[in-house]
């Protein structure tokens, strides 16, 4: 132990009664069905289970950003990946929410399940005080996901068109297996190296698992990736053919579109073709 | 339209006119924008991986991270008025970007805080536009070709880097201002703020490598004030 | 230093000075060049190369997991129970660093101070014939715990802890490979080897560390009667609940853990390994509920049952025919039953918590007199069943991740006697043919204060300072006398992991 060192002790108390300040000067709530989270709950656990990657200051810099490689949100820039809203605008408090509860499959954040669904709610309350943009902006307007359009096999040829004409082979790969000619080339907003979805090997993906998910993937975009928002380009009719051929992409992940898609001769061919390498995201590859 | 419309318009008439005629000044800042030092090479693109946009230059492009010309002139730096100008309201028209041949044009492209973004893709492929906006709100859509313009506007003064993920060789700048008081630096570096009234300003100027430079300038009345930026060239 | 006999100046100097033992190291760690958690981003120039490996491994602060460290939060009961996987693609060995060393050490050094209110001293009549008051303090430290643990593959776990006594002697605390979410159900996980049962309070993780309180009286609690019974307990039965066990457990749990069970089958009660003594097996059964009280936070519902059989002789002895005690290893026979059964109740309310337990338990006569059951040896007069009760009440206020304050409260009832009872008969002393127990005799209650600060929070090492005191007092268990028998010990210290 050394000499006791006034200046050092006066900063040390500084710090320690300005923290608590700091934080609660920003006050916030957030609204999840019937539950209401609050900040100053949120903010505990926050302290107890987030900082360590996300930050002290929740700017996504905490003590061990340095060994993941993929960064942790940095919640003063408010851009998040799984978003129900447009590209460019803030996420609904019931997205946040859902991420805490699937975690990212991917990534070094796990999912909160356990935690209480209050608990959820409070931590969505205060990480949504991170960033100044939660007082200016509104949430955006959630992109509505329209009746899921009946599986068919002319539904799965169109999504095969569709993928071919919006060109999301050129990352993704012709056969969806995340080797397009500029998937290498990739970097996220932070020129961090990303890696589109292998849909070959993956069942999972970043922002859930269901088709209902799937649809908001590609028609709002991942804030912060390469990944573009649809939503102008694609119809709502024609976004359900495009989630049924994706679906029949995952070989290893048995869904009913697929089971259709080996009925056909042409689907039986390709999927027989198909070979499987990697994981979902690329990851534990250093780039 | 009553009596009192018309009295309501021409008197709107009348403060518009002496706004516009009080506004704009004489004075000129102009000047030329010169580098010293080893700038790097502009490397060739390889476009092969795209062919309908490689079939557009026969002779193959170059990267437009810094774009030189003769006398050491720097083309492509934003020059403005960053203090000493009041915010103005945007003007009507709209800005444009091009997307054609895989390329941005214009690589940089200046205009005011609320002034409409158009965005256009005339190439026979899809680009996505992501404009990195730290201080806006970033976002990220895809065009298809066909498909129309995208309209968009920035709310906040920002440099923003725009590239295509999926043509990692696509870069280009939005520089959104607060003032009508700006230049895109010309091929042989030249640039010119006209229409300054009197007063003590800062002029800064921005080149996407090299980061910004910025000098005061006072303008007493209607004469032309020529300065120089010189940026320091990297060789890398 | 140990003084007998009554109070004297230097007893009273030697209370006082652990207090200002305390308030010395309190101070010196305000000034002390450690960083609370609120100061890591400005002064992050230090960095600490050796890092508990978990932490260290999804690079999260030690409170994600442990509400107060080794205390496990909710979360890092998922975490556990899902074989130390997070359920993401980061949890196999093969995503990590090379350098990554997946090995924690965890020490404490402590100044302590014990009290014993009659402990067995020489006197007048000779040898250990005579009961005195002693006080033993000073400066100490405890055994080292050498966790090493992960994955070795996706769904296959393990854990390594070799742990030393404070002389350094080493022994294998915990030694395991698990089998993950088989069939890929988290309704089913197989582990082999040994290792702690499966208890809601978990004793290997306890808050608090004396000589007293470091491990739950209910969980090793034993009628008096056996330990000194007419023929001596044989070896092999010296039963904890808390105790590591060898054998297989078969766990399970819903996805966010609030409903688990674990069966386990055992093939000792003692944990030792080579088989010194039993060819029984043994069952452990346990499945709780947790619930969701609005802002309160989970509420934990559950019950355990452990029940066990132990030898009391060895079938063949090992050249001294008339010592029951002695044998060849693994002949123990002449297995005799017993039981340990509980309710548990684990109530969060934000940032208070209290765990309270109901424990019932029996020894069959045979083991609670410490009497062979070879057809030689003679049961006492009237000798029956030991059964007795317990409960436990430990309370936590969770100030913030790091300062946790600790209350606990244990009790242990006797409701049968294995010898018969007179009431009011006098000083019951063990072995002793001419005295009867009371009632009461042998009932415990323990009282434990303390708390735990943490003065940085990282996933880099982990400090603890530590402060205790807890104080015992049993009914009739003095060894000479059979009077009421009083032990208290405080701790001042350092508890740390890295």
């Amino acid at each position: 132990m050394r000499k006791m060192n006034i200046s050092k002790l006066f900063m040390f108390v500084a710090i320690l009664l300005a923290a608590p300040l700091l934080v609660s000067a920003q006050q916030g709530e957030s609204h999840i069905g019937n539950l209401s989270g609050n900040a100053g709950a949120g903010k505990q656990l926050y302290y107890r289970y987030c900082w360590g990657c996300h930050g002290f200051r929740g700017d996504g810099n905490g003590e061990n950003a340095q060994y993941l490689n993929i960064l942790p949100r940095n919640f003063v820039a408010a851009t998040f990946k799984c978003r129900s809203t447009p590209t460019g605008t803030l996420p609904t408090d019931q997205d946040l929410y859902n991420s805490l509860v699937r975690g990212f499959n991917n990534s070094n954040m796990p999912s909160w399940i356990t935690l209480t669904d209050q608990n959820r709610a409070d931590l969505v309350a205060f990480i949504k005080t991170f960033s100044p943009r939660w007082k200016t902006d509104k949430a955006g307007d959630v992109i509505p996901v329209p009746a899921e359009a009946p599986l068919t096999v002319q539904s799965i040829k169109h999504g095969q068109e569709l993928f071919q004409k919006l060109e999301c082979w050129k990352c993704h790969g012709p056969e969806g297996r995340g080797d397009g000619p500029s998937a290498s080339t990739l970097t996220d907003s932070n020129d961090q190296p990303i890696r589109p979805y292998n849909f070959a090997a993956g069942s999972r993906f970043k922002c859930g698992s269901t088709n209902h998910d799937l649809y908001k993937i590609f028609m709002t975009g991942l804030d912060g990736t390469p990944m573009p928002s649809f939503a102008d380009v694609i119809k709502p009719e024609d976004a359900w053919d495009l989630v049924h051929y994706l679906r029949t992409l995952q070989v290893t992940h048995k869904s009913p579109e697929l089971a259709l898609w080996l009925t056909t001769k042409e689907g039986q061919e390709i999927v027989s073709a198909q070979k499987i390498y990697g994981t979902p995201t690329g990851s534990g590859i250093k780039q | 339209m009553t009596v009192k419309h018309v009295f309501l318009a021409a008197f709107a008439t009348f403060v518009a006119v002496s706004v516009t005629t009080a506004g704009p000044g004489s004075g000129t800042i102009s000047g030329k924008i010169t580098y010293e030092g080893t700038p790097a090479k502009p490397k060739s693109i390889d476009m092969s991986k795209e062919p309908s946009c490689a079939k557009q230059h026969p002779t193959p492009i170059t990267t437009e991270t810094v774009v030189t010309g003769p006398g050491n002139s720097l083309a492509n730096v934003v020059v403005y008025i960053s203090a000493g100008a009041p915010d103005e309201p945007p003007p009507s028209t709209s800005a444009n970007f091009d997307q054609k041949g895989c390329q941005y044009l214009p690589h940089v492209l200046a205009f005011q805080v609320g002034q409409e973004l158009k965005i256009s893709n005339d190439d026979q492929t899809s680009h996505n536009i992501h404009p990195l906006a730290k201080i806006n709100r970033e976002w990220n859509k895809s065009q298809p070709p066909g498909t129309p313009p995208i309209i968009d506007k920035y709310d906040k003064a920002e440099m923003i880097p725009v590239k295509c993920n999926i043509h990692p060789w696509m870069h280009g700048t939005f520089a959104v201002l607060k003032n009508s008081h700006y230049s895109v630096s010309s091929d042989d570096g030249s640039f010119k703020l006209p229409n300054l009234p009197p007063g003590k300003y800062t002029v800064t100027a921005y080149q996407e490598s090299y980061g910004e430079m910025t000098q005061d300038v006072v303008i007493a009345g209607g004469e032309t004030k020529t300065i120089s930026f010189v940026f320091k060239a990297k060789p890398y | 230093m140990f003084t007998g006999g009554s109070v004297t100046a230097t007893q009273r100097l030697v209370r006082i000075v652990p207090s200002i033992l305390g308030l010395i190291m309190f101070v010196a760690i305000g000034l002390a060049d450690i960083h609370p958690a609120a100061a890591a981003p400005i002064l992050s120039g230090a960095r600490v190369n050796a890092i508990p490996a978990f932490a260290r491994k999804y690079g999260m602060p030690c409170s994600s997991c442990h509400l107060a460290w080794p205390m496990l939060s909710p979360f890092g009961q998922a975490f556990k129970d899902n074989g130390y996987q997070m359920g993401n693609d980061r949890d196999a060995p093969i995503f990590q660093n090379p350098a990554y060393w997946p090995v924690t050490f965890r020490m404490t050094t402590f100044f302590h101070r014990e009290n014993e209110n009659r402990a067995q001293v020489d006197g007048p009549a000779g040898v250990s014939s005579n009961e005195g008051n002693y006080t033993a303090h000073g400066f100490d430290w405890s055994g080292l715990d050498f966790h090493t643990g992960g994955t070795l593959a996706k769904n296959v776990s393990f854990y390594v802890l070799p742990s030393s006594d404070n002389t350094g002697a080493f022994h294998f605390e915990t030694v395991f490979a698990r089998l993950d979410n088989l069939a890929g159900s988290s309704w089913l996980n197989l582990k082999l080897g040994k290792f702690e049962l499966d208890n809601l309070l978990s004793e290997k993780r306890i808050l608090t560390l004396t000589n007293v309180s470091g491990v739950y009286t209910n969980y090793h609690f034993q009628p008096a009667t056996e330990s000194l019974g007419p023929l001596g307990a044989f070896p092999g039965f010296a039963f904890g609940i808390g105790d590591n066990q060898v054998g297989m457990e078969l766990m399970g749990h819903s996805k966010d853990d609030r409903t688990r069970y674990s069966a386990s089958i055992l093939s000792s009660n003692d944990g030792s390994p080579g088989l010194p003594t039993s060819r029984t097996y043994d069952g452990f059964f346990t499945v709780s509920q947790a619930f969701q009280v609005g802002s309160l936070g989970l509420q934990r519902i559950g019950f355990f049952d452990y029940i066990g059989q132990a030898p009391t002789y060895f079938q063949f002895t090992n050249g001294s025919p008339n010592d029951a005690t002695a044998g060849l290893p693994g002949t123990g026979i002449g297995n005799k039953s017993f039981y340990r059964a509980g309710l548990i109740g684990q109530f969060y309310i934000k940032k208070y918590d209290l765990t309270a337990m109901y424990f019932h338990s029996s020894d069959n006569k045979y083991l609670a007199t410490g009497t062979a059951a070879d057809g030689i040896a003679v049961l006492p007069a009237g000798a029956r069943s030991a059964i007795w009760n317990g409960a436990l009440f430990e309370s936590h206020f969770t100030y913030n991740p790091q300062l946790i304050l600790i209350q606990r409260v244990e009790l242990v009832r006797m409701s049968q006697q294995a010898l018969p009872v007179v009431a009011g008969s006098g000083p019951f002393v063990l072995g002793s043919s001419t005295t009867v127990p009371t009632s009461d005799f042998g009932n415990q209650d323990v009282y434990t204060f303390g708390f735990r600060y943490y003065p940085f929070i990282s996933s880099r090492a982990g400090f603890a300072y530590h402060t205790e005191y807890a104080f015992s007092h049993q009914i009739g268990t003095s060894p000479v006398t059979g009077r009421n028998l009083d032990f208290s010990s405080l701790l001042v210290g350092f508890d740390f992991a890295f």
